[in-house]
């Protein structure tokens, strides 16, 4: 296995140091603080770039902390199943059509979540094939105790208490110890020290890598989530290192107008990856629609083992940039998808994003895609 | 006993007005995805135009836009919300805090003491897993919010079709606790939630005992009647002494449905 974040070490010291010291850095030289100022502005990165340097095989992987129809960062799965990345523990607070396809791939082993549908799209049928043959266990939450795990991971909690999930089997079957009847270790009762209540002890989470989707970003790797956020905050809190996956990028402007809907800031943020519709088939509200089409041809596909191959070769390999991954999804359906009854919700953000050729001249400067 | 008649709207219909004239005005009430998505924005377009809605999602203070959502999330509910929160404010806050008057869920099985399984099927004898957790011969969808309403709603009301596999005398899973083994059981749980009111399907209505908390047949559908109800039910199902017909749709609820629902979700079958 190769180190899988080589260089972050020595970008982080610059990320801490003071506006004063870089100043002093700038009389000796002028190039090393340009390059720093640099270094801790634009994290931007391309999206090979960033599975390269943060995942590996047998990783614990975190995505959206979205729901199976909204936000999530899609287009980083179908590069991790590009670069062959295998043996993943999936974190989704809920499966999205990412998972689906992970599962559908062989591509992940293990796997924790809340809800494993696709809401009105019914059941995922590449993670439901992967769950009933056995290749991929899958440890069932609900919803909220999965939002109650991230948030005791963001405050590096041992556990959490908890109040739902007890007495039911959520909590007496374990899929990763199938042989504990009634489980021991997976939600086990604790004594409330105040009440003598007996509620249950969530396991915290702290996954390696939290690839998350959100609309609009700067460079620095601010982020504003438009609809709910669902469990991205505490997502950004618990995972230990953070990619943003933004449909658009705004310039700085934009964050300091708004900061209070900053939910993701950028001292947290590792890159951030510009995709234009990278949740694709999923919808991004303010952005664009759930593709109801490609929803219900892709789940159809990942039913079986040859449709999920037919699926990589059409959906996941042939594109080779943004521009040819929009060219995929076809432009009189991004058009179509981009008319969305939700855009208003952008509008008070347009002046500032950023055009498309500018936002590629910024990611071929950066240092996180250049420094090898 | 009533005599099966045809009535102007489908089964799946008449079961989402059945379950919206469950929310009362002024509630603060949390609907699933799906078709109790629709019943509770019906009754918000029809008698409870002050029920303060969420979805799980944190999504608050919307109504639909362009037929039913594809999730709780989507921009169909997106579209004219007053505020956009998290997982944790909605099922935590609102929900696990007790807050929440009133929740819908859907459920693949229910069983006698209304316990819901939205995990999985199981093959075997009545479908019991066994001392190991082994695989499912068909994976459902998991719990998704309806463990945290079924744990903390001070009322919820389980929304299913009316077929014998799915209302089993146990389930092979308790995804959602309703009254787990009856009586008072929830109480070992200290749950602040009170438990399903109702189960409502595709043929009529049932409530539970007040003292076993047994679902009984409380009431039947003008198309449907108590013969029928009993041989789609999986258990000895026992009849309510003030078992009665439900009333029809009225012009009202059924022109208010199919506003909400402009997709005709519920006309399909």
């Amino acid at each position: 296995m190769r180190n899988p974040i080589a260089g972050r070490e020595y970008a982080m010291h610059f990320l801490l140091v003071p506006r004063r010291r870089l100043q002093q850095y700038s009389r000796n030289s002028f190039s090393i603080t340009r390059e720093l100022e640099n270094m801790s502005r634009n994290k931007l990165i391309s999206l090979s770039e960033a599975v390269r340097r943060y995942t590996w095989d047998g990783m614990q992987y975190a995505s959206g902390a979205a729901l199976p129809v909204g936000s999530d960062a899609i287009v980083f799965g179908r590069e991790l199943l590009r670069q062959k990345r295998r043996n993943l523990h999936s974190i989704f607070h809920c499966n999205t059509q990412q998972l689906n396809l992970l599962a559908a791939a062989g591509a992940t082993t293990h796997a924790e979540c809340g809800f494993t549908g696709l809401e009105v799209f019914g059941f995922a049928n590449g993670l439901r094939r992967a769950v009933e043959s056995g290749d991929l266990a899958l440890e069932d939450y609900s919803n909220l105790a999965m939002a109650l795990r991230l948030l005791g991971g963001a405050l590096r909690l041992p556990f959490v208490p908890a109040t739902v999930n007890i007495g039911s089997d959520l909590q007496h079957r374990s899929a990763f110890a199938p042989d504990e009847y009634p489980a021991a270790d997976k939600i086990p009762a604790v004594t409330d020290p105040f009440s003598g209540r007996t509620i249950g002890a969530l396991r915290s989470l702290e996954p390696d890598l939290a690839a998350i989707h959100v609309t609009l970003a700067d460079p620095a790797g601010n982020a504003i989530m438009l609809g709910t956020e669902w469990s991205r905050y505490e997502l950004s809190r618990a995972a230990k290192r953070v990619v943003l996956i933004a449909d658009a990028i705004v310039d700085d402007a934009c964050i300091r107008q708004y900061p209070n809907l900053v939910r993701i800031p950028d001292i947290i943020v590792e890159a951030v990856v510009y995709w234009p519709f990278g949740a694709w088939p999923q919808g991004s509200p303010g952005m664009y629609d759930v593709d109801e089409e490609h929803m219900k041809a892709m789940n159809t596909a990942l039913a079986t083992v040859a449709g999920t191959e037919a699926y990589i070769d059409s959906f996941v390999e042939p594109y080779a940039d943004i521009d040819t991954y929009l060219d995929l999804i076809g432009r009189d359906k991004v058009a179509a998808l981009s008319q969305t009854s939700t855009g208003f919700l952008l509008d008070p953000y347009r002046q500032w994003i950023k055009p498309h050729a500018e936002v590629l001249s910024l990611i071929a400067e950066s240092t996180l895609e250049t420094a090898q | 006993m009533s005599v099966a008649q045809t009535l102007p709207c489908t089964r799946q219909e008449m079961m989402a007005i059945a379950t919206g004239r469950e929310i009362r005005d002024g509630e603060l009430a949390i609907f699933g995805v799906g078709l109790s998505m629709l019943a509770g924005y019906f009754a918000q377009a029809h008698h409870a135009p002050n029920v303060r809605a969420m979805t799980e999602g944190g999504i608050y203070g919307a109504e639909p836009v362009g037929g039913l959502p594809w999730g709780i999330e989507c921009n169909r509910i997106s579209s004219n919300a007053t505020s956009f929160t998290s997982c944790l404010d909605a099922l935590g806050c609102l929900v696990a805090s007790g807050r929440c008057d009133v929740g819908i869920i859907g459920a693949a099985q229910v069983d006698r003491f209304g316990n819901v399984n939205t995990t999985g099927i199981w093959d075997g004898e009545d479908g019991h897993i066994g001392d190991s957790y082994r695989l499912p011969k068909t994976r459902l969808t998991g719990a998704g919010g309806a463990n945290d309403i079924a744990c903390g709603a001070k009322r919820y009301v389980i929304m299913l079709n009316h077929e014998p596999k799915r209302f089993v005398n146990k389930v092979s899973y308790v995804t959602s606790p309703g009254y787990l083994d009856g009586g008072d059981a929830r109480d070992r749980h200290g749950f602040i939630g009170g438990g399903p009111a109702a189960i409502i399907t595709t043929l009529g209505i049932l409530r539970p005992d007040p003292v076993t908390r047994e679902f009984r047949l409380d009431a039947w559908f003008p198309f449907s009647s108590v013969e029928e109800i009993l041989g789609n039910t999986g258990w000895d199902l026992k009849v309510s002494p003030d078992a009665h017909v439900v009333p029809e749709p009225t012009p009202s609820e059924l022109a208010a449905l199919r506003r909400v629902d402009a997709t005709g979700m519920l006309r399909r079958s």
